[in-house]
């Protein structure tokens, strides 16, 4: 009978991927979730963040994605990597989260990378729709972001840092790139700078600067002398920047200092989330183009996008 | 279990973490993701409640649940999966409705924190009064597409989850799904109807046209069976020879716009049409919707046949009942020249679905875990609402707060003990049975009432009182206009004095209560439900929470379970004098597209007037109203009026002390008619609405 509902060519969609994105389609319609099914994504990063941004992007149900990790599961991953099962045996962070990450979205198609990101990023990137770079150097990110560039690859970066939490992205490839906002020497920035950046920039550029000097985030085991050392690249900063903004920002700051170490799961959920729309979003012609830079303040408990 | 690694927390905040016992109520779209973020930041001791079962359409978002495990309870599911990442923690997991009775105040008193991920106003209502009584701070939650919300609930601190009036739905007469529909949602409502005329439960009350004379006209039911459900004649006479007969009631269209055209003759004996509903976005011709109405209704009648007191209850994922409110529905858009909406836009509208996706759920669950932070150290101050955008504000703002935590609504009739609940009916016809299911339970969300009048109780959840009483009316029982009574809920601890008004009912559709309180306007109060609902089985598709289907009780029914961030397409029947009133709640989740935070002062504002216009109703409290109403408008001018705004929020004070003025002499009177209430009300909300305008015109 032709009543009978049968897969049919049109769009390629089965009735199993139907019904599995039913709710979304209500919100995106088929041809959003076409545009999905033909998005080839590269995730560089597997700690907690990157795990977020993999579920939700294999729960929305693009074409393909890219695990790319060459590091080590840590006791740390336990704040928030949920793809890595307790009794894996596996080291490799990307090796050790596809089983899970497959799981979630048998449509998709996941793969592994354990080549750093360092080797290849040249022409790399221009196989790929997005790209989508956590827990890299700040040099990475300021490469990475010149490379897509070139070739039109809209990127995405984000980090997580205990509760705190931002993104940039260049996906209408007009605004600065990224390391145009955040510059290896802030200071200078921050005396040019016309219009007046958001509090939170400091912190990260000051976050940023702590890892390109130590080689890596603030830690838990060392968590005294790494606020000492972030109070004193936030000081530096403000040195440079008008005195009535000083007083205001010590203060501020001194309520996130705690909360810095590892990528906490609270927060992971909300930047995860906030890029992978984003990126959706993008994807599907609905890029939020006015704005580049995303930061999360758990303080404040406000989201809010800037143009930097 | 980030509270596990030292450094990471400061060591009071971990020891926090670690020894706080948390209940998660719902284990769907945010259930899941709250899950997660509490399991991995290292909260070990955990109970999650869910009664539903894992579906297909979950698995775009429920992320702790795999193809593997549809059918499968969501609760133990979820529990197994987040082990597989953290296996110490300890986590009992309820196959269960929280309304259970079990889940009485010792269960409560467990936990350090409660955090709702429901989809459904009674459950929500609910778990509120629980968490007030029992003093236990509570996260409520909600998402709708791009959407989101997270508030914060502390009894004393902040506005509880009954504070305000929730969004109520859309209404559409019955004259309009019966004679004169408009929109294509009124011929989608009508063919349910007809399905539910056809195989569902029989409804006599709701005849599918505007015939009278009930003898001359079989049911449809009986007509179907009298001529074997065949196709082509069920056809004609729904589609054909039932709309010659209105339009041979010259009266239904005198003077309207709307006036059906009858189909082409030839129709009724074409030829079988091709069809196929996919891509289901696909539109179908009027000849290829005649086909499949064709091809629907035998298997539907076979299925019918077979069914369990031969009474099918309509389900939006059976393809057959789909196919036969697309067609039943096409068709009658054809009639009344409606433009023809696709299978899947029908599916959405009849089915109730609201759209969800994982990252607004995620999200919100960051947040409420960063909000379950803040309440275990105790900092409630900085526990204000906080809204998910679906796009920036002018300020680049996407999740955006309250500037501060909503102080109790001092008339709340839940968490306030000065609530009064005004019932209006008609004594002599309301009995306590409908007073328990239709008021007690159904509209006021209680469990197991008791009613007291004075010092004789009239009913009880206690089931070892033998009171048999009902089937008394409220009159038998002794009671009279101006009568007061308390209802009481113990496993709720929630206690409201109702006020009983005698109205006499009127119209043959009669109008059983009116319910006037603090919270509610007086417009979303009008459930009248003596008529069946043909819609009270509707499945409730929002998963991305818990406990809609059996939590509610038998003449419980889905229009209830709408939030603000939740736009059910709830399809709720309620009688009342001529009219039955359908509703459907509001929109299909896009951006609302003001600024969340203007919406809230908004309602800040309706607030108060609701007290202003509760003031008036109030019999008793009238002489220092003038004095309340100055105080009022002079809050609202504080808040942040600027120039103009306060003489206009003067002027407005001004108005409700006139209508008070008026009230006052009629309650010296000592009998207030019903009418005069609703013309005060009335009045009241006009000036609510003057309220609200000045407000948008300086936002705008």
């Amino acid at each position: 009978m032709a009543s009978e509902v049968v897969k049919n060519g049109d769009d390629g969609m089965s009735k199993d991927e139907r019904n599995v994105y039913d709710r979304q389609i209500r919100l995106w319609g088929y041809d959003g979730q076409n545009k999905l099914r033909a998005t080839k994504v590269l995730l560089i990063g597997m700690q907690g963040l990157g795990a977020e941004i993999a579920k939700n992007l294999i729960l929305s149900g693009v074409h393909s994605i890219t695990l790319k990790d060459h590091t080590e599961v840590s006791i740390l991953d336990r704040c928030s990597q949920f793809l890595i099962p307790r009794d894996s045996q596996e080291r490799n962070r990307a090796k050790a989260s596809l089983s899970a990450a497959q799981k979630l979205n048998p449509n998709v198609k996941v793969i592994v990378d354990t080549t750093p990101i360092e080797e290849n990023v040249d022409n790399f990137v221009s196989s790929f729709d997005v790209v989508i770079a956590t827990e890299c150097s700040p040099n990475t990110y300021r490469r990475l972001s010149e490379h897509c560039r070139k070739a039109n690859v809209k990127i995405f970066i984000a980090d997580v840092y205990g509760l705190f939490g931002y993104f940039y992205q260049d996906v209408i490839f007009t605004h600065s790139l990224y390391g145009e906002v955040f510059s290896n020497n802030v200071q200078i920035d921050t005396v040019t700078q016309t219009k007046k950046m958001p509090q939170l920039y400091y912190l990260t550029s000051a976050l940023l600067k702590f890892q390109s000097d130590s080689n890596r985030k603030p830690n838990p085991d060392t968590s005294e002398e790494d606020i000492e050392e972030l109070k004193s690249i936030i000081h530096l900063q403000i040195n440079y920047s008008s005195p009535e903004q000083e007083n205001a920002e010590v203060d501020v700051f001194e309520e996130h200092y705690g909360e810095l170490f590892c990528e906490l799961s609270p927060t992971t959920s909300i930047i995860g989330a906030m890029v992978a729309q984003t990126a959706l979003n993008t994807v599907m012609n609905k890029p939020i183009g006015n704005y580049n830079v995303f930061f999360y303040d758990h303080i404040e408990h406000e989201g809010k996008f800037h143009l930097l | 279990m980030a509270a596990t690694i030292a450094g990471v927390f400061q060591p009071e905040v971990q020891n926090l973490i670690k020894e706080s016992k948390v209940l998660l109520v719902g284990a769907g779209g945010i259930g899941c993701e709250v899950l997660k973020n509490l399991v991995l930041i290292g909260f070990s001791e955990l109970d999650v409640i869910d009664m539903d079962t894992i579906e297909v359409s979950n698995l775009n978002r429920q992320f702790l649940f795999s193809k593997e495990s549809v059918g499968k309870a969501k609760s133990h599911v979820a529990k197994n999966s987040v082990l597989k990442f953290n296996p110490n923690v300890n986590i009992t997991s309820h196959l269960g409705d929280i309304m259970d009775t079990k889940y009485d105040m010792p269960f409560f008193n467990k936990f350090k924190l409660v955090i709702n991920a429901l989809d459904n106003k009674k459950a929500r209502s609910h778990v509120n009064r629980m968490c007030l009584s029992c003093k236990i701070p509570l996260i409520e939650s909600g998402t709708m597409g791009y959407n989101g919300q997270v508030e914060f609930i502390k009894k004393g601190v902040s506005m509880c989850y009954e504070c305000n009036p929730r969004s109520e739905p859309k209404t559409y007469p019955m004259c309009t799904i019966r004679n004169t529909p408009k929109e294509a949602i009124h011929c989608i409502i009508w063919a349910k109807f007809l399905f539910n005329q056809l195989f569902g439960e029989i409804d006599e009350e709701v005849s599918m046209d505007e015939r009278n004379d009930e003898s001359e006209i079989l049911s449809a039911r009986n007509w179907a069976i009298q001529n074997d459900y065949n196709p082509k004649k069920l056809f004609k006479k729904i589609f054909y020879d039932d709309i010659t007969y209105l339009l041979n009631m010259e009266h239904l269209y005198a003077g309207k716009n709307i006036k059906p055209v009858l189909l082409d003759e030839s129709l009724l004996d074409q030829e079988h049409i091709r069809y196929s509903h996919v891509p289901d976005s696909e539109m179908l011709t009027l000849e290829q919707n005649i086909s499949m109405f064709w091809d629907c209704i035998t298997p539907i009648k076979e299925k019918w046949e077979k069914s369990t007191n031969k009474c099918l209850v309509w389900d939006k994922d059976d393809d057959l009942m789909m196919n036969f409110v697309v067609s039943c529905s096409n068709l009658r858009s054809a009639i009344f020249n409606i433009p023809f909406k696709t299978h899947f836009d029908i599916k959405s509208m009849a089915g109730n679905i609201i759209p969800a996706i994982a990252t607004a759920n995620a999200m919100i669950a960051g947040q409420i875990v960063i909000h379950a932070l803040r309440i275990l150290r105790g900092k409630f101050e900085k526990c204000q609402n906080v809204f998910l955008r679906s796009m920036p504000n002018h300020k680049g703002g996407v999740l955006v707060k309250d500037k501060c935590i909503q102080p109790p609504n001092p008339k709340c009739n839940v968490c306030s003990s000065d609530g009064e609940i005004i019932l209006i009916s008609d004594l002599n016809n309301f009995t306590l049975r409908q007073l328990e299911e239709l008021v007690l339970k159904k509209k006021l969300n209680m469990v197991a009432p008791d009613v007291t009048m004075i010092d004789r109780v009239i009913i009880s959840s206690d089931e070892d009182d033998e009171l048999n009483m009902y089937d008394k009316t409220l009159a038998e029982v002794g009671m009279k206009h101006g009568s007061i009574f308390i209802a009481e809920d113990d496993i709720q601890n929630y206690k409201v004095r109702i006020m009983v008004h005698d109205k006499e009912k009127s119209g043959k559709e009669e109008n059983v209560f009116e319910i006037i309180n603090n919270t509610n306007d007086f417009h979303t109060a009008n459930e009248h439900t003596n008529l069946p609902n043909p819609y009270e089985n509707i499945e409730n598709d929002e998963d991305d929470c818990v406990i809609e289907k059996a939590a509610s009780p038998a003449g419980g029914t889905a229009c209830d379970n709408n939030r603000d961030t939740r736009g059910e397409v709830n399809h709720v029947m309620v009688g009342k004098e001529d009219f039955v009133y359908i509703e459907v709640i509001e929109g299909v989740a896009e951006d609302i597209g003001i600024d969340e935070k203007t919406t809230e002062k908004i309602s800040n504002e309706e607030v108060d007037a609701e007290e202003i216009s509760n003031e008036e109703v109030d019999a008793e409290e009238i002489s220092n109203e003038e004095v309340d109403a100055e105080e009022i408008s002079k809050e609202e001018v504080d808040a942040e009026e600027i120039g103009n705004e306060e003489v206009d929020a003067e002027e407005i004070g001004n108005e409700e002390v006139d209508a008070e003025e008026i009230s006052n002499e009629e309650v010296d009177a000592e009998e207030i008619s019903n009418e005069e209430i609703l013309a005060i009300k009335r009045k009241a909300d006009e000036a609510v609405e003057d309220i609200n305008d000045a407000k948008k015109s300086r936002i705008d």
